[in-house]
């Protein structure tokens, strides 16, 4: 069977004695197996565990690994290189397009601020809705009762219609939260222009915050199911607990990295696994279906987050010091220093110092260049892209084209993730 | 239902919902009042037991109307507070000005996001669209006010419209999502409406003279802390139809203090205040009739109800402070 084969592959390939961030590099594709036959019992992802370094798999499919690294060969599945962002681009800019109608204001500098991050140019690599609009169509697994043929059609282009609701929705909450968050922290440039508050003051910053915010609720309000208002809700209070918890925590607290792990899912997971939920529980699925799409998303978040915190350090080069050290410059305390902290306690009491000395940085960054700060941090982030690959694989399987493709685009997704080096 | 899982946020939160810095909490009276003058017990609901377990149920979720309502005023007033620079409110430093705007700003946002969940909780997708429509109002008026070009300053329509987006909609859209959680006809939930909002209209107007006259009827000894910020409100503007040079030195306000006490004493020559009083009676005299058009009923708390709301229109008017 393709799986043993595959497995016995990677029994070899893991004694050899190399790094993980070398086997990154390597032009080896990477992707979890997704067994053709008998795979998913609800059984398969209770071994995820998402704390500390050990990850097993219960389930006797994937035979208990240690390390779930799983290499495969390239396969027939596909016949070119599949760029997950141009499989949407079209609903993308009819998204964009939709986006900017929405926040079309009655009061022209209202509308001007609420516009600023949605003009042409400056929208952002637009990932979560990617991930979105491809989860959508993952899983638009036609239900049996569904297949009238005129009706199917039209169900599930309102279906889409909905779907496409929650990504514009969900950039409306993260660009909001962008704002607020410029504000709070002073700064000058994002995505590459002045910030709306440099540009235009606080005070417009602030409202024009309040406003995506409110539209984002009406627009909620119109898809007509409270319970995906209420998990989007809950993604804002969580925006909120995130950037509190980083502004207020006690020195105990940001030397933990249980705190860390939180406060980033708070600030960065949160949005993209209950919009991910929320999709799912809009196609009418069950809530299986809809906790591995919750999953997904919230693994891909972390791995996202861990992986920016490293490049903050290696920038585009492999090298230490090369990135740009804006994180540690503003005394915040990301996953490879925490890594570091736990091999060279004497890092604590410079971490401490940060602020007060810029010295300290290049002190702090000598010890992380001694420990295994940044490998630890990848091999974490590494996990979590598995463990969301892992939930695409679990779903319900289905004989749809689009569907395959979409979720081979998901699972190409958790690996971009983690080779991006910018 | 503020309590929160940071500390920091938490007492931010909490902030404005201490024994003793509430607020005169009008809001959420005027909700109360109205959820007991709505209770019509409708023919089919007339079943013993169940007639009573309904309304109580019911009037949970009432109450969780006039929650969401306060919720979404403290987090625009806490908003309001950074943008304006404020140091104190309710008598007490701002929130902003005890804990920085960094965790105003947080602190709204979160409170925001909780009335998001209460609301979310009543499962009621038109009320979550009434109240939403509510928040994106409040930021319309105080942009409206922020933005506004000469001509919009100097214009009652432009001014009544703001007035609407940053007082009274809050008032007029949480009665009337009230009647729709008590199920009422689209016609009740109208005349609710329409209480709440002539009621917020008057509420302002009243608000503007009084900025003026204070406590007493004379002009000046007020505040007058609108004028001192360059906010035209009504008295002026109708002053300002009546002297059109007032206008010019309306634009200088900001300029040249003593601008102030000239437009003063245009004012105290002028109708303004009075012409204002008439208007905010008139909306007032709205609010009563609509509570009059309401469905007749027997019910004694359901007809005291209606009298207190006919009686808070008499307190807007009459109220010096």
């Amino acid at each position: 069977m393709l799986f043993t084969r595959g497995v016995c592959r990677i029994s070899s390939k893991f004694l050899r004695n190399r790094s993980f961030s070398q086997t990154l590099l390597a032009s080896h594709r990477l992707s979890i197996i997704i067994p053709e036959h008998g795979h998913s019992s609800p059984d398969t992802h209770k071994g995820y565990v998402c704390r500390g370094t050990t990850y097993s798999f219960s389930s006797p499919v994937f035979g208990g690994f240690r390390h779930h690294h799983l290499y495969h060969q390239s396969s027939s599945v596909v016949e070119e290189e599949l760029d997950p962002f141009s499989l949407v681009a079209d609903e993308l800019s009819l998204l964009s397009n939709k986006l900017r109608a929405m926040v079309v204001a009655e009061v022209p500098k209202l509308a001007s601020a609420a516009e600023y991050f949605f003009k042409r140019g400056v929208e952002g690599k637009q990932f979560r809705p990617t991930i979105l609009l491809l989860m959508a169509t993952a899983l638009n697994v036609r239900v049996p009762e569904a297949l009238a043929a005129e009706s199917a059609d039209i169900i599930s282009s309102e279906l889409r219609v909905r779907q496409r609701g929650i990504a514009e929705i969900t950039e409306m909450i993260h660009v909001a939260s962008l704002l607020h968050d410029d504000v709070l922290d002073d700064a000058d440039t994002r995505r590459g222009v002045g910030s709306l508050n440099f540009v235009m003051g606080n005070k417009i910053s602030v409202l024009a915050g309040d406003f995506l915010l409110s539209r984002a609720c009406v627009a909620l309000a119109a898809l007509k199911n409270t319970e995906v208002v209420s998990l989007l809700a809950t993604v804002v209070e969580h925006l909120v607990t995130g950037e509190t918890m980083q502004m207020t925590s006690t020195t105990d607290q940001r030397h933990s990295m249980d705190y860390y792990m939180q406060k980033t899912y708070y600030k960065t997971a949160s949005l993209i696994s209950n919009s991910c939920k929320a999709v799912a529980l809009l196609a009418g699925q069950s809530a299986e279906v809809a906790m591995l799409a919750f999953e997904y998303g919230k693994n891909l978040g972390l791995a996202f987050q861990l992986i920016d915190d490293v490049l903050d350090f290696t920038g585009t080069s492999a090298s230490l010091g090369k990135g740009s050290l804006s994180d540690i410059r503003h005394g915040i305390i990301t996953a490879p220093i925490l890594f570091a902290m736990e091999e060279f306690p004497q890092l604590r009491n410079v971490v401490r110092q940060l602020e007060k000395d810029p010295t300290n940085v290049d002190i702090a960054l000598e010890y992380l260049g001694k420990s295994n700060g940044i490998q630890r941090t990848r091999e974490l982030a590494m996990e979590h892209a598995n463990l969301a690959a892992a939930a695409i694989g679990s779903l319900p399987e289905t004989d749809d084209e689009d569907v395959k493709r979409s979720r081979r685009a998901l699972i190409d997704l958790t690996h971009r993730v983690i080779t991006r080096n910018k | 239902m503020v309590v929160a899982e940071v500390p920091k946020l938490a007492s931010a939160a909490e902030y404005f919902f201490k024994r003793g810095v509430e607020g005169k909490q009008f809001r959420p009276t005027i909700l109360l009042l109205m959820a007991t003058a709505l209770n019509v017990r409708v023919p089919e609901a007339l079943a013993a037991e169940s007639a009573d377990t309904l309304p109580s149920e019911l009037r949970v979720r009432q109450r969780g109307i006039a929650e969401i309502t306060e919720m979404i005023h403290v987090a625009s007033l806490l908003h309001d507070d950074v943008l304006d620079d404020a140091d104190t409110r309710r008598g007490v430093g701002s929130l902003n000005f005890v804990m920085g705007n960094k965790i105003s700003v947080l602190a709204g946002d979160f409170l925001l996001s909780r009335a998001c969940v209460a609301l979310a909780a009543l499962k009621n997708t038109e009320v979550v669209s009434l109240l939403a429509t509510v928040v994106e109002h409040l930021v319309t008026g105080e942009t409206m006010q922020m933005t506004s070009t000469t001509d919009q300053r100097h214009s009652m329509d432009y001014y009544m419209q703001k007035t609407y987006y940053k007082t009274a909609s809050l008032i007029s859209n949480s009665c009337k999502a009230i009647a729709l959680l008590a199920g009422q006809s689209a016609e009740v939930a109208m005349l609710a409406y329409e209480y709440g909002k002539n009621l917020g209209l008057a509420f302002q107007l009243i608000d503007d003279v009084l900025d003026f006259t204070g406590t007493s009827a004379s002009l000046g000894k007020g505040s007058l802390s609108d004028i001192s910020h360059g906010i035209i409100t009504a008295p002026i503007l109708f002053a300002m139809e009546e002297f059109p040079q007032l206008r010019t030195v309306v634009n200088q306000l900001e300029k040249d203090p003593t601008n102030v006490d000239i437009a003063l004493e245009y004012l105290g020559k002028s109708k303004g205040i009075q012409r204002t009083r008439e208007l905010a009676i008139e909306h007032a005299n709205l609010a009563a009739a609509a509570i009059g058009s309401l469905p007749e009923t027997d019910d004694e708390d359901v007809k005291r109800s209606r009298r207190a709301l006919i009686d808070l229109t008499h307190r807007v008017i009459s109220r010096n402070k």
